[in-house]
């Protein structure tokens, strides 16, 4: 064979390879992601790559942070601004191009060896690659295909659990934060009750025991006021850490005062089974799984076969003194034969992979309805129970409170007594407004449970 | 329609009564038919025109039963039944009572009338009526299941029996009697003497109510029957001040008020500015040498007591039970006592927690009634009455004795308030005030503790720097 000719050969086919693999490119991954999550992202996940892109992305983190941030500023403000994020889109861009990579042809080797043994020349050229590589190319070709969809999906529920960690961690900042400021009115009526009451025992109205006791509640509530701000600040300081913010972008974050008001009707069944069919994520990855098994078996039956490392060994020997020379070429083929039976361990080992793929699969499936019925369940709870609050508890606290005054008016009931009343009324208000951050908890969590991301219901319990 | 205004007016029915049919009318045929009372206030006194004469009594916020005479028989009509009785302006009480209202009408005979009682019970439950402290045959005493079998929902049962005794009774449930009484179910009896008595006096004015108790949770309208101490609203015929009517008599008159405890406590009674004699309980008039003259009279549980006086002062002069929260209307027994605490800087957090809160108080509890803020629906203030020198300050069993040189004879109606001569009325000092002299007391302990205490109690007396406000 003429060297020139196979040389052009192998071009061709490594041009072939090349140009026909699953090629990757990181943006059209990022475009995907922004359609099949696009509940999560609204399109905007963004990979900055290059320093324009950077300032373009940092001017928006700007302006989001200007304002008092929504559940969707966060995400946008995490999109735009989080290095985690940046770092694990980078991350996975090579974890793609890794993928993509199973789909080629392993970079032939050339080597070139000049050999001079007293008046003769030895040149030895050498190209080698992979032959199995190059026979079995189509079928790797299929393979990476799978590989990449696998990648992209895992690249997906990432974007998807970041996102619902960030949209739970929102809500949990905002109602510790509404439930410090409840905390802070109790410890206000036990305070005023603790001082009047050290008043009354100055003038001699009150025992040091009844003094003693209105004190007790101040005790308490400072407790719990304490308890809240922490529970303020470390819920705060990991919105803050999800959201990727600086020191100074820490400081100028500002969160609405209050949980947003419970949506007028809760998402229905139908609207959940109909968004759930759209692709959940779990179910394409365990197919793409199962696809990536099933063709790797076909493949792997011929590797543990014959585990065929080819060698394509190009030798030429020539006689200086004759003028001639004596080229001879011809191939080295190295077969590793299995020693041991481990090829139909191998075997054996990639059937059971597609077993459990296919297993899993069908774990996935049924679990996916039963984790969209719990969520949905949780949800639905969740709705009634803080529409509950709102609708029947509040209003009655509410009416008890303007009671209590009117006793109080009418000389029914003392000033510790309203007092008291009112850290209990406060309190029912804390209740509600848990009931409520339950809501928005179940309801980032049946988000992520309809694209397929179930494990963020335990998060949001 | 005809024979019933022709009976109404027979009976000299007084105003706010009306006759209405309850029962069957065929089975009613052979009762009288009930007469029902919707007023609560004061009723002028029923005239006898049938019947032996007699000098009627006037019912504080109440009514005299009229009754029809059949065959020398005095037949009257009682009927049980839930009413609504207004105690005070503006708070309504759901109760029992008789004939549309708590208490039930006096009934008023003279000794020696036979006296036939149809009782038609229309509450849920069985009842009877007890005739207090009447001389009866046994089987007419009104003991269910004693004396009697109870008188069955929708049932009407007789009651017939000479008025042997001259006196004043009551009349109250002797059947599930807790809850009746708790209710509101009693009424007034007075059987006049048939000739002069020379134990009872002739009088111009002759008064009668009952005390009674209730505890009803304000906001609400319903006794709570199982209240036996801690009542809240103390009641002279199921009325509270300012709900009670003013005693109105002419200077001069000889004036005698009946009163009946049907509490489960005592009431000391204290009439202002004249000295009374008790001249007779239920027992019957007392003897002249047990008599003398007070101000106060306890009338102790189940009693009846009978004060009589003479109205030579002109005036308004309070007539009350002594025991002061007795004269006051419902109200929390554990309110702390706010005196000399200054609540100002306090005030401002506690508004911002609440924010209709006031601060009432600091100086004692005269605020309250002065600054009138809204209280539960169907209460009556605490403390309230408007006067003509700023708010009363009372509740309960409170009312006046109005004594007017000009309150014509026969009329019980309202003078108004009392216009003091120039001179007679407290005024304010104009001058300045001197420092006025303190007892220093110079006594040693005669029997000193054995341990003294470790630290000395310091004791300051606030006093008022200035009431400015
Ligand atoms: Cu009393």
């Amino acid at each position: 064979m003429n060297w020139a000719r196979f040389a052009a050969g192998i071009t061709l086919l490594s041009i072939v390879a090349l140009s026909g693999c699953a090629r990757v490119e990181i943006d059209k991954s990022i475009d995907r992601i922004n359609k099949d999550a696009a509940d999560f992202t609204e399109g905007k996940l963004i990979l900055a790559q290059n320093l324009d892109q950077r300032k373009a992305l940092e001017s928006m983190a700007a302006e989001l942070l200007a304002k008092p941030l929504s559940q969707s500023d966060a995400v946008q403000l995490a999109l735009v601004n989080s290095p985690a994020l940046q770092a694990m889109l980078a991350a996975n861009w090579s974890k793609l191009a890794d993928a993509a990579q199973t789909g080629r042809i392993t970079n032939p080797v050339f080597s070139f060896e000049r050999l001079v043994l007293g008046d003769e020349l030895e040149l030895t050229r050498l190209l080698s690659f992979n032959l199995l590589d190059l026979l079995t190319l189509p079928q790797r070709y299929g393979l990476a295909q799978h590989r990449i969809e696998e990648a992209q999906l895992r690249l997906t529920i990432e974007v998807v659990d970041l996102i619902s960690q960030i949209r739970l961690a929102w809500v949990n900042v905002l109602a510790a934060q509404q439930n410090r400021n409840y905390a802070e009115q109790v410890f206000e009526a036990a305070e005023v009750s603790s001082r009047l009451a050290r008043e009354m025992q100055r003038v001699g109205n009150f025992s040091k025991l009844q003094r003693v006791r209105q004190q007790v509640f101040y005790s308490d509530a400072a407790t719990h006021l304490a308890r809240a701000e922490q529970e303020t600040l470390s819920s705060r300081e990991q919105l803050i850490r999800l959201l990727g913010l600086s020191a100074s972008q820490a400081e100028e974050l500002l969160l609405p005062k209050m949980l947003p008001t419970l949506p007028e009707n809760p998402r229905t069944p139908q609207e959940i089974s109909k968004a759930a069919n759209q692709g959940r994520l779990d179910i394409k990855l365990a197919e793409a799984e199962l696809q990536a098994a099933a063709k790797a078996q076909g493949l792997n039956q011929i590797t543990s076969l014959t585990d065929i490392e080819l060698g394509i060994r190009q030798e030429k020997r020539s006689t200086r003194n004759a003028g001639s020379s004596i080229s001879g070429s011809g191939y080295d083929i190295g077969v590793q034969l299995p020693v041991f039976d481990w090829g139909d361990m191998l075997r054996a080992g990639m059937n059971a992979d597609t077993l459990a793929a296919v297993n899993r699969l069908e774990a996935t499936v049924s679990a996916a309805g039963s984790e969209l019925r719990e969520s949905y369940s949780e949800y639905r709870t969740a709705y009634d129970v803080s529409k509950h609050y709102r609708d029947e508890v509040l209003p009655l606290s509410r009416i008890i409170s303007e009671e209590n005054v009117l006793r109080y008016n009418g000389m029914l009931t003392g000033v510790f007594d309203l007092l008291a009343e009112t850290r209990e009324q406060i309190r029912t208000v804390m209740a509600a407004i848990s009931a409520q951050k339950q809501f928005w908890l179940a309801d980032a969590a049946l988000h992520a449970a309809v694209i397929g991301h179930p494990k963020m219901l335990e998060q949001s319990l | 329609m005809n024979s019933r205004r022709q009976f109404l007016k027979a009976v000299g029915l007084a105003g706010g009564a009306v006759a209405a049919s309850l029962v069957n009318r065929v089975a009613m045929a052979a009762l009288p038919e009930p007469v029902i009372q919707t007023k609560p206030e004061t009723m002028p006194p029923l005239i006898p025109n049938q019947g032996r004469p007699y000098n009627p009594v006037v019912t504080l916020n109440g009514w005299t039963l009229p009754w029809r005479m059949k065959n020398g028989v005095k037949e009257f009509h009682l009927v049980a039944e839930p009413v609504v009785r207004e105690m005070a302006p503006s708070f309504k009480a759901h109760l029992w009572g008789y004939n549309g209202q708590s208490p039930g009408p006096t009934i008023e005979v003279v000794e020696g009338d036979r006296v036939r009682i149809f009782v038609t019970n229309k509450l849920p439950e069985h009842t009877s009526i007890h005739w207090h402290g009447q001389r009866l045959p046994n089987g007419m005493d009104g003991v269910s299941g004693l004396t009697q079998p109870p008188i069955l929902p929708g049932k009407t049962f007789v009651y017939e029996f000479i008025a042997r005794r001259p006196g004043t009774f009551m009349y109250h449930p002797h059947a599930d009697e807790m809850v009746q009484m708790a209710m509101g179910m009693m009424g007034s009896w007075v059987t006049h003497p048939r000739d002069k008595h020379p134990l009872i006096a002739e009088v111009d004015r002759d008064f009668i109510f009952l005390m009674n108790a209730y505890d009803i949770e304000p906001g609400s309208f319903t006794p709570k029957i199982m209240t036996m101490l801690d009542f809240n609203l103390w009641s002279w015929n199921s009325r509270i001040f300012p709900g009670i009517d003013s005693l109105n008599v002419r200077q001069n008159d000889k004036v005698r008020i009946r009163i009946g405890n049907l509490t489960m406590t005592n009431h000391p009674m204290h009439l202002h500015g004249h000295e009374f004699l008790v001249t007779g309980s239920d027992g019957g008039p007392t003897p002249p040498s047990s008599r003398f003259y007070e101000v106060t009279a306890d009338v102790a549980v189940g009693q009846m007591r009978q004060i009589e006086f003479v109205a030579d002062e002109e005036g308004d002069w309070a007539f009350h039970c002594h025991k002061s929260h007795h004269t006051m209307n419902a109200m929390s027994h554990d309110v702390a006592t706010l005196i000399g605490v200054d609540q100002r800087e306090l005030a401002r957090k506690i508004t911002n927690l609440i924010p209709d809160y006031m601060v009432m108080g600091e100086r004692g509890m005269a605020d309250m009634a002065a600054m009138e803020m809204p209280i539960p629906d169907n209460t009556a203030p605490m403390m309230t009455g408007d006067g003509p020198f700023g708010s009363v300050e009372m509740g309960g069993m409170f009312s006046v004795v109005k004594v007017r040189r000009n309150q014509q004879p026969g009329n019980y109606s309202d003078p108004g308030w009392y216009k003091h001569p120039p001179g007679t009325s407290a005024y304010e000092f104009a001058g300045a005030p001197t420092e006025p002299a303190r007892m220093q007391s110079k006594m040693q302990q005669g029997m000193p503790r054995l341990h003294k205490p470790s630290t000395e109690v310091e004791v300051t007396v606030r006093k008022p720097k200035s009431t400015h406000h």
